[in-house]
């Protein structure tokens, strides 16, 4: 069978934080406008992940998300709550969570709706290879 | 019939929730149970034997796709639908625990399944539907006092129609958020059409490349499931070697599919939501799409909640497939309305399981609001 979401659980769910050091989440508009302005030259590949703390699904990909972050580190990882940074969210048409976009030099290059873990991550290869 | 085989009838659970206090529970109900952290939620899937595979939410509700079948949390409402030898109903007093954490009371609760195809293979409480019947009972507060049980049988040995529910009538009122408007559908397919049935195994070559996302995904664009409700956004999975489950979401509508293909035991679900609203033109047509992707043997379709003459659309919807209905059943339910169960045959020459025997015009005449066996 394709890989079990729930099996990534084990007992990393409680564990406080939702910010590990290479999921940077962004807070305000004016941040978040002058990291995307600051990758837009940049031939590094970069997952968005839109997620709101209400959502179960978005809570069930969080840990999965900061292993994905940790093995690929040429990758930049952002963090976008839809409810604190609204414009981005519909700017980005983000209608269901969590919703993955990535970008590369300032265009979005594809996206990953719903907790996809595989489809994710084959995605992150697929992308941070071809340049 | 196959001598064994993996069970594709699901068991349902549909739970209500209410916040203690009407007043200050709205800012609590405005999320509710998708507050519940996914530990706790893994938990109780873990009693019930089976995890999730895939998931998504919207400003709504959030719905996983389970290992086997599906999971739908709404801020005060909760549905789980499993098959397989699942025990769901274990899930039950766990969930009543963790909802009093969050400050949510129970205020109803519905039991519903088919025919198994292989009961002896299930565990206790699924060994038979007295037992289920028994579990429920034991399982839920005393304040759900209006409780009836009930066996919705049809012309077709072998689908018949389960029915459990029970509320509490003080919470009735706060209890429902979702409106009388609002109905269920429930149809469940058996001796599916080889051809059709065949697209939901994953061909050798693929097996191990592609992941059980993408290999989902391309099942439901080469059967025209994404034709079904082209607004819904599906969260999809392929299982290894075959097996399929989708769960759509539509604003704050679920649709949920899922496939057992193996011949001599061939079964597919599918369920939806709908309203009194809707142009009827746009559920018959639904409806006929899931007949024409699957072309089963035999179909039954059961309505919660419908609009008075919501049974009669049904046939319209199925009769030019081929698909004879064979049988009509009503009965009231406390909390859940009127619940009508019809079956259909498919009467083409080729299907096994026509029966000639049966006048097709017999059951329209005898249609009426009495249950009949």
């Amino acid at each position: 069978m394709g890989s079990i979401l729930s099996s990534f659980l084990g007992g990393s769910s409680g564990e406080g934080s939702s910010e590990s050091a290479r999921v940077q989440a962004f807070h305000s508009s004016a941040e978040w406008q002058s990291h995307l302005n600051s990758l837009k030259e940049s031939p590094k590949l970069m997952v968005i992940d839109f997620a709101a703390s209400w959502c179960g699904p978005c809570k069930l990909m969080e840990p999965l998300v900061h292993k994905l972050a940790d093995e690929y580190a040429d990758v930049s990882f952002a963090k976008i709550d839809v409810d604190e940074l609204r414009d981005a969210a519909q700017e980005f048409k983000v209608q269901a969570m969590p919703t993955f976009v990535l970008m590369k030099g300032g265009k979005e290059v594809d996206r990953v709706i719903g907790a996809k873990k595989d489809e994710l991550e084959k995605k992150i290869v697929e992308y941070r290879a071809t340049s | 019939m196959a001598a064994s085989g993996f069970e594709g009838f699901e068991k349902r659970l549909e739970l209500h929730f209410f916040g203690d206090d009407p007043a200050s529970g709205l800012s609590l109900s405005h999320h509710g149970l998708r507050l519940l952290d996914s530990g706790s939620l893994e938990d109780v899937l873990h009693a019930v034997q089976c995890t999730i595979v895939s998931a998504v939410g919207n400003q709504y509700f959030d719905s996983y796709v389970l290992s086997e079948s599906s999971l739908f949390i709404y801020p005060t409402k909760i549905i789980i639908k499993t098959c397989g030898t699942t025990q769901l109903l274990k899930s039950v007093r766990p969930l009543i625990v963790l909802a009093r954490t969050l400050g949510l009371s129970l205020g109803s609760c519905r039991y519903t399944r088919g025919s198994f195809i292989f009961p002896e293979a299930q565990p206790f409480p699924h060994t038979s539907f007295k037992d289920e019947v028994v579990y429920l009972e034991e399982s839920l507060p005393s304040s759900l006092c209006f409780r009836k049980a009930s066996i919705m049988h049809s012309k077709v040995g072998s689908h018949s129609w389960h029915v459990f529910t029970a509320c509490d009538a003080t919470a009735e009122m706060a209890v429902r958020p979702v409106p009388d408007d609002l109905f269920t559908i429930e149809v469940c397919m058996t001796e599916l059409d080889r051809a059709q049935a065949r697209k939901f195994f994953q061909s050798p070559g693929r097996v191990g490349k592609f992941t059980g996302d993408s290999a989902g995904r391309a099942m439901t664009a080469l059967t025209g499931i994404d034709q079904i409700n082209p607004a819904a956004l599906i969260c999809d999975f392929a299982f290894e070697p075959c097996g399929y489950s989708m769960n759509g979401i539509d604003g704050d509508r679920y649709s949920t599919i899922h496939v057992t293909p193996e011949d001599g035991f061939s079964y597919a679900s599918y369920e939806c939501v709908g309203s009194v609203y809707d142009d009827l033109n746009d559920v018959i047509r639904v409806l006929r799409k899931v007949g024409q992707i699957f072309r089963p043997g035999t179909m039954s379709v059961s309505i919660t909640c419908p609009s008075a003459d919501s049974w009669t659309w049904v046939a319209r919807a199925l009769e030019p497939l081929g698909l004879k209905r064979r049988s009509c059943n009503m009965d009231e339910f406390p909390e859940a309305g009127t619940v009508v169960f019809q079956t259909f045959t498919m009467t083409t020459a080729r299907r096994e399981t026509l029966d000639e025997g049966i006048d097709p015009h017999e059951d329209v005449k005898q249609l009426g609001c009495a249950p009949w066996y």
